[in-house]
C-alpha cells in the first residue's frame, strides 16, 4: 500500500476524480482549498487579489501496482496544461486499521 | 455554491430566467405608450376671479392684492404673479417642481376660503384651476367651407367637435373662427323714443312671448290630459309680429321699431386656412392623457366624420403634435440601433472571435429590455429621456461582460476546461466588476434624488441607467460565465478567410500595445515633463470656457412656427386682416418649406376656451405655420424664423411682432431661449420709460436679441362715461342703472333664446349698427327713471376719451413690466451679459428695480442643482473607489482623469459650436462615473503586479500594456455608442446632441491622457510611499545599532 498525495490547480479536479475512478482507486481524502506555490516555476496559488487561483489536494491510498499507472496518467495530464500545475508525491503506508 | 458557479452548473435555469426577463420586457415594450417627455407634473395653479364692471386698477386693488397677500403664505411657492384686467383678476402661483400638486391645490383652496369675505360683494368666488402643458392643444384641425360657411359652426360642432370630445382622454374641443348663429333685433332709437319704448321693455316683451308654459292636468271622462301653452317661436320671422305696445290707439308691432335679422354674432374671430376663410377646431387633452394615443384616435375617426359633412366642408390638419413625438421617438430608435451595431463592431475587432462577440452582445438586449419593465410598472412612456438612457447605457452594459469574458478566455488559454475556467475566471474579477458598476450607480442613482425641474426631467434617466447597469452586472456574473462554459473552445480553429482578414488587425493591435508600452516607459522616467505639460494642457483648455456660451435647453426643430403680430391697438379687424393676408402671401412665396399656414384675427368669443386663454383682439393676428419635416428641407426652423423676423421689419404697421420656434414663446422646453428683464416698480410712467429705453438699447447694442417685447400692453383708448352724481340723483337714478342702459344699447340685451333642433341661439336686442357709431350716439342714449321719464346721457354727465393700461401685471406682490427677448444666433449668457451692461449704463429712477428672469432664471436654478449634484457624485465615486482599494491615494490618482474630461468637454463644445446647457451638463456629470472606470482598471492591475513582487516602474509599464486593450475596448464601446447621438440628423436630435458631444469629447481626451497621467502619478505616489518606508526602516536599524 502506498499513499499518493496530489496537489493541483482547482481546474483539474474533475479529471483527477475521473482518473481515480477509472483506475479503481475508490478511497481518497479531498482538501478543497489548499494554498501553495511550486518549487521552480509554479505560480503561487493563494486565492488573493494578486494570485487569485487556488489549489486543491487529494490523498489516496492505493495498492502498489496501481501507483505507476496513476502517476503516468497524472503526469500526462500535467504536460497537457503545464501552466495550471499538478504534482503528486508517493510514500509508504506502514500500518492501517 | 456561489452565484456564478450555480449558473454555470445550471445553464437551463440561468438561460430561462433571462429569457423570462426578456419576454416580460418585450411584453412591456409593446404596451408602452410614446410621448415626448416624461410625465412632468404641473407646478402652476391659477386662481381666476371675476369682478364685473371693475377696471384694471380696481381689480388690482380690490381683488388681486388681497388674494396675493394671503396666497403668498402657501408653502413651496416659488413665484406669485398676477394679471389684473378689466373685469378679471388672474393669479398664477408657480411652485417648486416635484411637489404634489393636489396637496398644494387644497392649501390654496383653504387660503381662498379665508380671504373670500374680504373681497368686494360683487366679485364672484375665485375659481382654481391647475394649469399644465396639457393645456397646449395637441391637434388643431382646419375646416374650409364655401356654401356652408354661414352654418359652419353648427355643422362642425355637431359633426366634428362633439364626436371628437367623446374620445377617451380629450379634454376639450373648441371651434373657433366660425361665427355662431344669433337672432339680432336691431332697434331704431328714434322710433323707440317716438313710441315711448325702450330696449328693456322690448327685451322683456320678447322674453314674455317666447315661453312654453305647462297648464296643469285635467280629467275628461276616464282620461287625464295635460294642458300646455306652446308660446315659443318656431321661426325667427314670428318675432316681427310681436305686439310691443300701442300708441294713439294703434297697435305697434316689433317690425315697426326694429329690424329682425337671423344672422351670426357681430364680433368674431376669423380664421383663414391657407388663405381661405374657414374654421379651426382645437383639441386639448386631459391632464395625464397620452397625446399620441389621442391623435391616433382622432386621425382614425376623421375620415368617417368627413364623409358625413356637407360636400363643400373640408377638414384638414394644421397641427398634430404627435407627428413630432412619433418622428423623434423613431429617430431615437434608429440611434439605438446604430449604437448597437457600432458596439458589436468594436467587440468583434478586439476579440476576433464570433463566439465571444455573441456572448457579449447578448447582454445588450437583455439589460435594455429589463428597463422597459420598469417603465411599464411606473406607468411611464417611451420618451426622449427614457430612450436616450438606453442609448447612453448601450455602450456601458457590455463592459462588465467584457471583463469577465476576457478573464475566462485567459484561463481557457492557460489550459482550463471552459466550465472550470468560467467559474474561476469570474471568481477572480467579480469584485472589481461590482465596484466599477457601483461607481456608475454612484453617478446615476443621485440623479433620481435631485429636486427642481432637472430632477423631474432626469429622474427617469437615473432609474433607467441604474436598473440597466444592475441587470447587466447580474448578467455578466451569471449568464456570461454560463455562455462561456458552453460556447468557448479550448483550441479554436479559424478559417483561412478569417485569418487573412483578422491577422492585420491583430498586428495593428499588437503594434499599438508595444507603442503604448514604449510611451509609458518614457513617461514614467520623465515624470516632471509629463505632469507640467498636463497641467499646461488643462490650463489652456480652460481658456475655452470663456468662448463656450451657456444656454438652458437646446432648441428643437419640430417644424412649427407660431407668429403673433399686433397692429396699433384699436385697429379694425378688416385692416389687420388685409395686412395678415399680405404677409401670408409674401411668406408663401419666400418659404416653399411652408406646408400649412393658418391665421386667426379678431376678437374671440368668450366661450372659446382655447382662444380666450390667448391674447386676442381686432388688432392681433396669430399664425400657425407648419413646415415640412426637418429631413426634407435645407433651412432649419431657426433660420426661417430669423428670416421672417427680418421680413417683418419691413412692415412699420406692426407695433409688436413675435416669431416663435416651436409654436410658443418660452415656456415650452423645446423652443428658443427667452431672456426676461423684469422691471419692478409701482409707478407706471417710470417703469414704462425704463422698459422702453431698455428695449431700444437691447435692439441697438446687444446682438442676438430678437423679438423684443414689452409685456405691458399699449394704453387702450377708451370712452369713459363720467356721470355727474348730483344730476343722477336729481333724476332718481344711480350710476349702475344708467350704465346698464348704455350696455343694453351697445352690447345688447340677451332677451331670450330661440330654440331649433335642440340648439339654443341668443336673441339679442340692441341698437342697429348705424345708431352706435359716434360719441354723439352714446350721448343721445335715453335713460328712463322709475317715473318713466326719459333723460339723455348728455344731461347726466359727459363722455371723455381716456387711456388706460389694459392689464396690470404683478409678480411677487409688486407691479412689474417685463422686457423679453428671444435669443437667436448667439448664446443666452451673452445676451444676459449685454443686457446687464446696458442696464448699468442706464439711469434707473428710484423705486425701480430690474432683474433677469425667464430661461436665464431656469438655467441658473438648474445649473446650481446640477453643480450640487456633481459634487455629491464626485464624493460618492471617491467613496466607492476608496472602499474598493482600501486606500485614499489610489482614488485620488484616478480622480485626475476628471479635470481632463472637463477639458475634453469644453474642447468638443467649442469645436462643434454647441452651448453649455442642461443636457450637456448632464453629459458632463455622467462622465464622472465613466472616466474613472479606466483608471480603476489600470490601477487595479498595477497593484496586482506590485503584489506579485514586480518593481514599481515595471509593474506600471507591464500593467499598462496588458490593460490597454480592455481600456480601449470599453471606452470605444461607450464612445461609439454615443456617436449616433452626437451626429444626430433625425427629428428631435437637437435635444440630445449636446450630451453625445460632451461625453465623446470628455471621454476621448480623458482616456488618452489617463493612459499616461495615471501611471505617471502612480509612480510618483508609490515612490513617495517607498521612500517613507525606507526611512522608517533606516530609523529602526539605527535604533538597534
Amino acid at each position: 500500500m502506498k499513499s499518493v498525495f496530489i496537489t493541483f490547480d482547482q481546474a483539474h479536479y474533475e479529471k483527477i476524480l475521473a482518473t481515480l475512478d477509472r483506475l479503481n482507486c475508490r478511497g481518497f481524502s479531498y482538501f478543497q482549498q489548499v494554498q501553495g506555490r511550486g518549487s521552480k516555476t509554479g505560480e503561487p496559488h493563494y486565492g488573493s487579489h494578486a494570485w487569485p487561483s487556488m489549489c486543491s489536494a487529494i490523498i489516496t491510498i492505493v495498492p502498489d501496482e496501481r501507483v505507476k499507472p496513476l502517476l503516468d496518467r497524472l503526469h500526462e495530464m500535467d504536460l497537457e496544461t503545464e501552466r495550471l500545475g499538478l504534482r503528486a508525491f508517493v510514500w509508504n503506508i506502514e500500518q492501517t486499521i | 455554491m456561489s452565484l456564478y458557479e450555480g449558473s454555470v452548473r445550471r445553464p437551463i435555469m440561468t438561460s430561462l430566467v433571462f429569457i423570462a426577463v426578456a419576454l416580460f420586457g418585450l411584453f412591456s415594450l409593446q404596451r408602452l405608450p410614446i410621448d415626448l417627455y416624461p410625465d412632468i407634473d404641473t407646478n402652476t395653479i391659477m386662481v381666476m376671479t371675476t369682478y364685473p364692471g371693475a377696471s384694471a386698477a380696481d381689480i388690482e386693488n380690490n381683488v388681486s392684492r388681497p388674494l396675493e397677500n394671503v396666497l403668498n403664505t402657501v408653502s413651496n411657492l416659488k413665484h406669485i404673479t398676477s394679471e389684473s384686467k378689466e373685469n378679471l383678476s388672474l393669479i398664477t402661483l408657480e411652485f417648486e417642481y416635484g411637489e404634489d400638486i393636489d396637496v398644494l391645490t387644497n392649501d390654496v383652496r383653504d387660503k381662498l376660503d379665508m380671504v373670500s369675505s374680504m373681497l368686494p360683494d360683487e366679485a364672484e368666488n375665485p375659481i382654481i384651476f391647475k394649469f399644465s402643458s396639457d393645456m397646449i392643444p395637441i391637434v388643431i384641425l382646419s375646416a374650409e367651407a364655401k356654401e356652408s360657411l354661414p352654418g359652419l359652426y353648427k355643422i362642425l360642432d355637431d359633426g366634428v367637435a362633439n364626436p371628437l370630445a367623446r374620445i377617451n382622454g380629450v379634454g376639450s374641443v373648441s371651434v373657433s373662427g366660425a361665427p355662431q348663429r344669433e337672432i339680432q333685433v336691431y332697434v331704431d332709437p328714434a322710433r323707440l323714443e317716438a313710441y315711448n319704448l325702450s330696449v328693456e321693455t322690448i327685451s322683456a316683451i320678447i322674453a314674455g312671448e317666447n315661453k312654453n308654459v305647462p297648464g296643469g292636468n285635467f280629467d275628461i271622462g276616464n282620461e287625464t290630459y295635460s294642458v300646455r301653452v306652446e308660446g315659443e317661436f318656431s321661426d325667427p320671422k314670428q318675432l316681427e309680429d310681436i305686439y310691443v305696445g300701442s300708441y294713439n290707439g294703434r297697435n305697434i308691432f316689433l317690425k315697426d321699431v326694429a329690424r329682425i335679422s337671423d344672422s351670426v354674432e357681430e364680433r368674431v374671430q376669423e380664421t383663414y386656412n391657407n388663405g381661405v376663410q374657414g374654421a379651426m377646431i382645437v383639441i386639448q387633452k386631459q391632464t395625464g392623457a397620452n397625446s399620441v394615443a389621442i391623435s391616433n384616435e382622432v386621425m382614425k375617426i376623421l375620415p368617417s366624420l368627413q364623409e358625413k359633412l356637407p360636400s363643400d366642408v373640408k377638414i384638414g390638419v394644421i397641427v398634430d403634435t404627435s407627428d413630432n413625438i412619433r418622428n423623434t421617438i423613431s429617430s431615437l430608435g434608429g440611434t439605438i440601433r446604430d449604437a448597437f451595431i457600432f458596439v458589436g463592431l468594436v467587440v468583434f475587432l478586439f476579440l476576433g472571435r464570433w463566439r465571444s462577440v455573441i456572448i457579449i452582445l447578448v447582454t445588450i438586449p437583455l439589460s435594455l429590455l429589463s428597463s422597459f419593465i420598469y417603465l411599464a410598472i411606473t406607468d411611464s412612456t417611451l420618451n426622449i429621456i427614457s430612450l436616450s438612457s438606453l442609448s447612453i447605457a448601450i455602450g456601458m452594459v457590455v463592459d462588465d461582460a467584457i471583463v469577465v469574458l476576457e478573464n475566462v478566455t485567459k484561463h481557457v488559454e492557460r489550459g482550463s476546461e471552459p466550465d472550470q475556467a468560467a467559474i474561476h475566471g469570474t471568481n477572480e474579477v467579480y469584485i472589481s466588476v461590482i465596484a466599477s458598476t457601483l461607481t456608475l450607480i454612484a453617478v446615476f442613482f443621485p440623479l433620481t434624488l435631485v429636486t427642481g425641474m432637472t430632477g423631474v426631467m432626469f429622474r427617469e434617466l437615473g432609474w433607467m441607467v441604474t436598473i440597466i447597469m444592475i441587470v447587466s452586472t447580474a448578467s455578466a456574473l451569471t449568464l456570461t460565465p454560463m455562455l462561456c462554459s458552453l460556447l468557448l473552445k479550448k483550441n479554436p480553429k479559424h478559417s483561412k478567410l478569417f485569418k487573412i482578414l483578422y491577422t492585420p488587425i491583430e498586428h495593428a493591435l499588437d503594434g499599438l500595445d508595444n507603442f503604448y508600452a514604449k510611451l509609458l516607459n518614457w513617461s514614467v522616467r520623465h515624470r516632471a515633463v509629463i505632469i507640467v505639460s498636463a497641467i499646461g494642457f488643462f490650463a489652456l483648455s480652460m481658456v475655452l470656457v470663456k468662448y463656450v456660451g451657456t444656454d438652458f435647453f437646446p432648441t428643437q426643430d419640430d417644424g412649427r412656427i407660431g407668429v403673433t403680430l399686433e397692429t396699433p391697438i384699436g385697429t379694425r379687424t378688416e385692416v389687420t386682416r388685409a395686412l395678415a393676408m399680405k404677409v401670408e402671401n409674401e411668406w408663401r412665396q419666400k418659404y416653399p418649406e411652408i406646408q400649412i399656414m393658418n391665421f386667426t384675427v379678431g376678437q374671440a368669443d368668450t366661450d372659446n376656451t382655447f382662444a380666450s386663454m390667448q391674447d386676442n383682439g381686432s388688432h392681433i393676428v396669430s399664425y400657425n405655420i407648419r413646415l415640412s419635416d426637418p429631413g426634407d428641407r435645407e433651412r432649419s426652423v431657426i433660420e426661417i424664423c430669423d428670416m421672417m423676423r427680418e421680413d417683418l421689419k419691413a412692415y412699420p404697421e406692426f407695433k409688436k411682432t413675435q416669431v416663435n420656434v416651436g409654436g410658443g414663446r418660452g415656456g415650452s422646453m423645446s423652443g428658443q431661449s427667452v431672456v426676461e428683464f423684469e422691471i419692478y416698480g409701482y409707478d407706471f410712467a417710470a417703469s414704462d420709460a425704463v422698459a422702453q429705453e431698455l428695449k431700444d438699447r437691447l435692439e441697438k447694442n446687444v446682438p442676438g436679441c430678437q423679438d423684443i417685447i414689452i409685456s405691458r400692453g399699449d394704453y387702450q383708448p377708451e370712452y369713459h362715461v363720467e356721470f355727474d352724481r348730483q344730476k343722477l340723483a336729481i333724476h332718481g337714478l344711480n350710476s349702475s342703472t344708467a350704465a346698464g342702459y348704455i350696455r343694453n344699447r351697445i352690447n345688447g340685451a340677451t332677451s331670450s333664446y330661440y330654440r331649433e333642433d335642440g340648439e339654443e341661439y341668443d336673441i339679442k336686442v340692441r341698437y342697429a349698427p348705424e345708431y352706435r357709431q359716434s360719441v354723439e350716439d352714446i350721448e343721445n342714449i335715453m335713460v328712463y327713471n322709475s317715473m318713466g321719464q326719459g333723460i339723455r346721457i348728455r344731461d347726466l354727465g359727459k363722455v371723455v376719451e381716456r387711456f388706460a393700461p389694459p392689464t396690470i401685471e404683478r409678480k411677487d406682490r409688486e407691479r412689474i413690466n417685463t422686457v423679453s427677448a428671444v435669443v437667436s444666433g448667439t448664446s443666452m449668457d451673452k445676451v444676459v451679459k449685454g443686457g446687464l451692461a446696458q442696464i448699468k449704463e442706464m439711469d434707473i429712477p428710484q423705486g425701480i428695480d430690474v432683474q433677469v428672469a425667464g430661461s436665464y432664471e431656469d438655467q441658473q436654478d438648474s445649473f446650481s442643482d446640477l453643480m450640487v449634484l456633481m459634487v455629491i457624485i464626485i464624493l460618492l465615486v471617491f467613496i466607492v473607489m476608496a472602499a474598493q482599494f482600501e486606500s485614499l491615494t489610489y482614488p485620488f490618482i484616478i480622480m485626475f482623469a476628471l479635470p481632463f474630461s472637463f477639458s475634453g468637454v469644453f474642447m468638443a463644445l467649442y469645436m462643434t459650436g454647441t452651448t453649455m446647457n442642461v443636457i450637456s451638463m448632464i453629459g458632463m456629470i455622467m462622465l464622472v462615473g465613466i472616466v474613472v472606470k479606466n483608471g480603476i482598471v489600470l490601477v487595479d492591475y498595477i497593484n496586482l503586479n506590485r503584489e506579485r513582487g514586480i518593481a514599481v516602474i515595471n509593474a506600471v509599464v507591464s500593467g499598462g500594456k496588458s490593460r490597454l486593450r480592455p481600456v480601449l475596448m470599453t471606452t470605444l464601446t461607450t464612445i461609439l455608442g454615443m456617436v449616433p447621438m452626437a451626429i444626430g440628423g433625425g427629428q428631435g436630435s437637437e435635444i440630445w446632441q449636446p450630451m453625445g458631444v460632451a461625453v465623446i469629447g470628455g471621454l476621448t481626451v480623458s482616456t488618452l491622457l489617463t493612459l499616461v497621467i495615471v501611471p505617471v502619478l502612480y509612480c510618483v505616489f508609490a515612490g513617495v510611499g517607498i521612500k517613507r518606508q525606507r526611512r522608517k526602516h533606516r530609523k529602526a536599524i539605527n535604533k538597534i545599532d
